[in-house]
């Protein structure tokens, strides 16, 4: 296996005529195709439209393209140029923009970004990141770059160079770039491509509506199918989250094999798509439908089979996986043609000891406990438990033990650009620390949750997201908007269990007994009494500015009392927003869906 | 149809408050994420359903600085005026 810079696979690629990229547009039925060759030539142009403007090899290009097709040939481009580039989100509608321009500001100083590439309707709403970052020297529209007839002069890059920095949310720190070495990309590409999706080079073909800012679009859909030549179809995020039948459409017209989604995108797939919209639909080429990037719940994917089987899915395509940015992608996957499997454990001994222990036949609904498995570790990567206060990582846990999920191996990253403590509190010995808590059970990996939002009575551990899960089933309660948290306060003693919800019940009668259904519904489902059961008005819980919800700022409301005052009253301060625009980011397309809590 | 700032207004409301199982009167300077509590894919399925309604196309680039419902209103009005489907009444065109 000889691994090759992300430069090497486009020119390898370039041979190929027949394959290549294809772009969807959202409004027209336009479908422009590029051979890899005209992948090679187009990249060309937008490398040397770069270099023109003085950057020199290891120099940082921001990336804001929200069209697909400008996207993928500016940042390969760059890296053809020698350049790194940083890809950011672009502005989501009908918000206010101040959280996005401080989250991109952070992020083009944070880079040392030189220039910064857009389009002409975005460039407009930057004047302020332009006026704050000293070292960019250029916002560049990316309209003049596509004219460019500047030579691409030629580069020497090394497997150990960086080849781009994705950045990535942390639940307690602004945006950070993940450090993506090309020798993390070839790895990676290689496991996942070859090892995980077992590829066959130049057949299999791909669809995708995955934001290209997110290492799933982008490294799963643009740079695995480079180095493979396989042709693959992109439809914009917008005209999925719209209208979710694109996606099969686009998969049942070009006879796709491989199409990937997070949790949520199965979910609104049987929710959005109209029986009348399945007539006509040929789902019968897909052979590896991938969920990742959120917790798998094994519903959504049971109702998506039952639902999509008429149209062909076969359910023997679901292939769960574990990743992370830090890991370049992906780290564990599930086995090709075998769809997802689930451990049903005992949720008491799990709550209790932390042990993840098979639930024996005949225990009460309300202790058992679906666990999908996201598959097992790449060769050459490992996957080990530790417990989160070992910090060496000398002693990992036995299986069906939890505890931290820490990962090492050749996709995962040296570190994040210029953040030496965090780097510092990122690895312990040798090992990326995930804050993913979670279990191996016969080798494969099991999420239960984040190690931060953990909550603690009387020793045992409890998840959030389950607690939100019951409330939000209960009739009254806004779908989706509950949250649930653990507290010291206010008298410190012993930590209370609070769950705050949503309802357009007004204070009286009618919204206490609200709060008494949702207390009994939660002690059925999980066996634990809340302390503290509020509700309050639409609107009130505080949400990022794509809208999921912050489950720790919610917190810090409620033991400062400031719970009731509507969120558009209160005044956020801007590292705040920065903290919380990081955490999303997958954006408006990984938000909450009803009574599904993404990861934070 | 020829469509007015008003007649666009209490369309897009209609809308709106089908999505938004509220049952709150939904005035001008509510704010779709803010004060109803709709969630971005709840913002996709309003988007879809104006598009079907209208006979238009709106992209996530029209949806940018958009925050309350008067200004999805101008938005689609906008939108109708330039297809010359929509007029500006007397009074607002003072």
């Amino acid at each position: 296996m000889t691994f090759r810079t992300i430069a090497r696979a486009l020119e390898d690629a370039a041979q190929s005529t027949r394959n290549g990229f294809r772009f969807l547009d959202e409004a027209t039925t336009a479908e422009p195709f590029f051979s890899f060759g005209g992948v090679e030539r187009a990249t060309a142009l937008f490398g040397g439209g770069l270099q023109a403007f003085g950057l020199k090899k290891g120099d940082r290009v921001a990336l804001i393209l929200p069209d697909n097709q400008d996207f993928v040939f500016a940042f390969l481009g760059a890296i053809r140029a020698g350049l790194v580039p940083v890809p950011i989100y672009p502005p989501a509608g009908l918000r206010k923009l101040g959280g996005y321009l401080e989250s991109t500001l952070h992020i083009v100083l944070r880079s040392g970004a030189k220039v910064l590439v857009t389009d002409s309707e975005i460039k407009p709403l930057l004047g302020t990141v332009q006026a704050r970052a000293r070292e960019l020297r250029a916002i560049v529209s990316v309209e003049a770059l596509r004219r460019s007839q500047e030579p691409l002069r030629e580069v020497a890059v090394d497997l150990e160079d960086t080849a781009f920095l994705q950045f990535t949310s942390g639940s307690t720190s602004a945006p950070k770039g993940v450090v993506v070495s090309h020798a993390n990309v070839a790895h990676n590409v290689h496991a996942f491509m070859k090892l995980g999706i077992r590829i066959e080079d130049g057949v299999d073909s791909g669809v995708s509506w995955l934001p290209l800012y997110h290492d799933m679009g982008l490294i799963g859909f643009v740079l695995g199918p480079l180095y493979h030549r396989n042709t693959v179809t992109f439809l914009p995020p917008f005209a999925f989250l719209k209208r979710p039948v694109r996606w099969l459409e686009a998969i049942s017209r070009h006879r796709a094999t491989i199409s990937f989604g997070p949790n949520f995108a199965y979910a609104l797939c049987c929710k959005r798509i109209k029986d009348a919209e399945l007539a006509g639909l040929d789902l019968s080429s897909w052979r590896v439908a991938g969920c990742g990037a959120e917790p798998i719940r094994a519903g959504n994917l049971e109702d998506f089979s039952a639902r999509f089987a008429q149209a062909g899915f076969d359910r023997r395509a679901f292939m769960p996986s574990y990743g992370m940015a830090e890991a370049t992608l992906a780290i564990a996957f599930g086995e090709v043609g075998q769809g997802f499997r689930v451990d049903t454990i005992d949720a008491e001994r799990l709550e209790s000891d932390g042990v993840a222990e098979p639930a024996r036949e005949g225990l009460d609904a309300w202790r058992r406990r679906a666990i999908v498995s996201c598959g097992s570790a790449f060769p050459d990567h490992e996957v080990a438990v530790f417990p989160p206060d070992d910090e060496s990582s000398a002693t990992p846990l036995p299986e069906r033990r939890v505890g931290e999920l820490r990962v090492r191996g050749p996709s995962v990253t040296s570190g994040y650009h210029d953040e030496p403590g965090l780097n510092a509190a990122t690895f312990a010995g040798g090992w990326l620390k995930t804050g993913d808590l979670g279990y191996l059970a016969g080798g494969e990996v099991y999420i239960c949750g984040r190690s931060k939002e953990l909550i603690i009575v009387n020793g045992r551990n409890y998840y959030p997201q389950d607690l939100e899960w019951e409330a939000s089933g209960v009739e009254g309660v806004r779908k989706g908007n509950v949250i649930a948290f653990g507290t010291r306060k206010p008298l410190n003693d012993r930590e209370r269990v609070v769950v705050v919800f949503e309802t357009p019940l007004g204070e009286g009668p009618s919204r206490d007994a609200l709060k008494a259904e949702v207390q009994k519904a939660v002690r059925q489902g999980t066996g634990l009494s809340i302390d503290d059961v509020v509700g309050v008005e639409l609107g009130v819980l505080p949400k990022t500015s794509s809208g999921k919800l912050k489950r720790a700022e919610t917190r810090e409301l409620y033991e400062r009392g400031q719970l009731f005052i509507r969120s558009s009253a209160r005044q956020g301060g801007s590292v705040d927003t920065v903290t919380e625009m990081a955490r999303s980011q997958l954006g408006y397309l990984r938000d909450a869906i009803r009574g599904d809590r993404p990861k934070e | 149809m020829n469509w007015t700032r008003e007649s666009v207004l209490s369309e897009v409301r209609e809308v709106i408050e089908l999505h938004s199982d509220d049952g709150k009167r939904i005035e001008e300077r509510t704010e779709l994420v803010a004060d109803l509590g709709i969630d971005s894919l709840g913002v996709m399925e309003v988007v879809a359903e104006l598009e079907d309604r209208f006979g238009l196309h709106i992209s996530d680039a029209d949806l940018r600085e958009v925050v309350t419902l008067g200004d999805v209103a101008d938005a689609v009005f906008a939108k109708l005026e330039r297809d010359g489907r929509a007029r500006r009444s007397t009074e607002e065109a003072r």
